[in-house]
């Protein structure tokens, strides 16, 4: 018994060592920096009560970012729907759905970085979007021939975060698509057919029995992106780098800790953010702790 | 002359068809029109709709027809050091799927088919690691991270007495390990082959053990030939992420001539220094082809193994 506690052990401690050096310390180290001021240079740390607090509180900044976290929540529905409904296309048995799932999971796995350049381009000023809906303005005859549309998608500050989540869209679909097409498989042949047999339409079909067959996967999908959405900041950093008050809750982290070099602060609104997500994921174990 | 019903049938797979094709032209454009404004000879066309979806070149008699030239493929390796940049994206992606491999194996074989002390408190707290925004942990990590390679050249000063700083180099910042290491060990990797040794019959380690073989005879001769699909999806899982990480790999990775694809063809290409828009959209080409060959290889155990991480 000692003995296979021993060899337990050993096995685990590769894991345990990193985790607990780089997942676990963290945690603990985050929440005393957030209490501290911390000098870069030499590493000199000083307490300072809620002084990080109180700053990132009176920060116009800190606030405009947790309202566009907050804001971009609506990307959520958006993604969730979309994404099951194209699972739900895909699902079905006709010649190419291999090719069309793999032709829908391409932005999940292409760098982030990489995509963000292409959006740039495609997003800018004189940029393809731009150019693409004056085609189809001239097409339907909206404005005269002359007109062009001219939306500055990345630099107006009341486009540039929808700008943001099309982006999001784009690059998450595919990845919850899979997991809703997990969900589909898993509804029975039989019930459908039933279905149809007695005269039920395909609408109907999608609310009555789509809908609530798949209801755990809609509930995990919706945890998942709500956290994601909480915590989005990359798709920030390479879209509009911050600019046109596009600042997200860990953008603001992210800039006060590798930009200004003041990692108090920013372990302090990090804390904040870890908040909310920790409230978020005990509300989901919630959910599916009660199944 | 149909019936209504067929009629109604054939309505149905032609718009089903039409918005898969929808949508996936919504998926492939970004990637569709860096390809042909790569192939381009100058940027003419290049926003213009639908005609930048071709890629145009200028023929012998001068006019501007479509066609193709490789000239700003070629420009990439001469404008940005891509190979450096590859060869450092291979060797972070070799050591990452190696390490979490073996790492996750080693801790998900003891929590599955062990019985010791602590066992579900162990799992209990790998798993809540799932929920913590890992975004917070890069101000501790890079602290840690360059503390280990002070410590590591401390320790090279005190066993050879020698303080040019080269173990620095192999743990501390600017090093292939320094980016690898925070992330081998993680909540995902250890618990999608927790799932997988569960699955395995206990007959089979019974008899293994009646023949005296030792816990890692079990694992390495029992266990992993049967749980090949598993640890194939999660390699392949961890090289695409490996591949596609940036915001890591941007913080430690300050030296260029260290810097993986994705963040040294970023910083070329949306810096001040950046050349013609045609060399960038094929420098983003050349970025994305090899995970897409690979993704076009292996895509049956990708999806699958996104599934069973989910189940």
């Amino acid at each position: 018994m000692k003995n296979s506690n021993f060899m337990a052990y050993f096995f685990l401690a590769p894991a345990l060592i990193l985790m607990g050096v780089f997942v676990f310390w963290p945690v603990g180290f985050n929440t005393y920096l957030a209490f501290n001021h911390y000098e870069i240079a030499g590493g000199a740390v000083e307490w300072n009560n809620f002084e990080n607090f109180k700053r990132i509180w009176e920060e116009d900044l800190f606030h405009q970012a947790v309202k566009n976290s907050l804001f971009f929540l609506l990307v959520v529905p958006a993604i969730q729907l979309g994404s099951l409904l194209i699972a739900k296309l895909v699902n079905n048995k006709m010649p190419g759905m291999t090719f069309f799932r793999a032709v829908y999971y391409i932005p999940v796995i292409t760098a982030i970085s990489i995509a963000g350049i292409v959006w740039q381009f495609v997003f800018k000023y004189d940029g393809m979007l731009n150019s693409f809906l004056t085609e189809i303005v001239h097409f339907l005859h909206i404005y005269p021939k002359e007109q062009l549309v001219d939306i500055d998608w990345l630099g107006d500050p009341d486009i540039a975060m929808y700008s943001i989540m099309i982006f999001t869209l784009w690059k998450g679909l595919g990845y919850y698509m899979v997991l809703y097409l997990a969900g589909l498989q898993a509804i029975p042949a039989e019930v459908e057919e039933a279905a149809i047999l007695d005269g039920a339409n395909a609408w109907d079909r999608f609310w009555k029995i789509t809908i609530p067959m798949v209801k755990p996967t809609i509930l995990l999908c919706t945890m998942l992106s709500t956290i994601g959405a909480l915590k989005v900041f990359l798709e920030v950093l390479v879209l509009t780098d911050g600019k046109a008050e596009t600042y997200t809750a860990l953008y603001y982290v992210y800039d006060q800790a590798f930009r200004n070099y003041d990692f108090g602060v920013a372990a302090a609104a990090g804390l904040v953010v870890t908040f909310f997500c920790m409230i978020l994921a005990a509300i989901q174990f919630r959910f599916f702790g009660e199944k | 002359m149909f019936k209504s019903k067929e009629l109604n049938r054939i309505l149905s797979v032609v718009l089903q068809y039409a918005s898969l094709s929808a949508f996936g032209l919504f998926t492939m454009f970004p990637l569709l029109w860096a390809l042909s404004f790569g192939l381009s000879s100058d940027g003419s066309y290049a926003y213009l709709f639908p005609d930048s979806f071709l890629p145009h070149v200028t023929d012998e008699a001068g006019g501007y027809g479509i066609g193709a030239t490789l000239v700003w493929f070629e420009r990439v390796f001469v404008e940005i050091p891509f190979s450096t940049y590859f060869k450092n994206s291979v060797i972070i992606t070799t050591l990452a799927v190696v390490g979490t491999v073996v790492i996750s194996v080693l801790a998900a074989y003891p929590l599955s088919r062990m019985r010791f002390f602590g066992r579900n408190f162990i799992f209990v707290a790998i798993i809540a690691t799932l929920m913590l925004p890992q975004e917070t942990a890069l101000v501790p990590n890079y602290i840690t991270i360059v503390k280990l390679g002070d410590f590591a050249n401390w320790l090279q000063l005190m066993l050879t007495g020698s303080d040019a700083e080269t173990w620095k180099k192999l743990i501390g910042m600017n090093s292939y390990l320094g980016v690898v290491l925070p992330g081998v060990a993680g909540a995902f990797g250890i618990f999608l082959m927790k799932q997988a040794f569960e699955a395995v019959p206990q007959d089979l380690i019974d008899a293994a053990r009646v023949d005296g073989a030792t816990e890692m005879q079990i694992l390495w001769r029992v266990m992993l030939p049967v749980t090949t699909p598993s640890i194939a999806a999660l390699a392949i899982f961890t090289l695409v992420n490996q591949w596609n990480e940036y915001i890591w790999s941007s913080i430690v990775m300050r030296a260029k001539d260290m810097q993986p694809l994705a963040v040294g063809v970023f910083n070329d290409l949306t810096g001040p220094l950046s050349g013609s828009q045609n060399t960038l959209m094929a420098a983003i080409v050349l970025t994305v082809i090899p995970v897409l060959v690979f993704f076009a290889f292996t895509q049956r155990y990708f999806i699958s193994g996104m599934d069973g991480a989910v189940k």
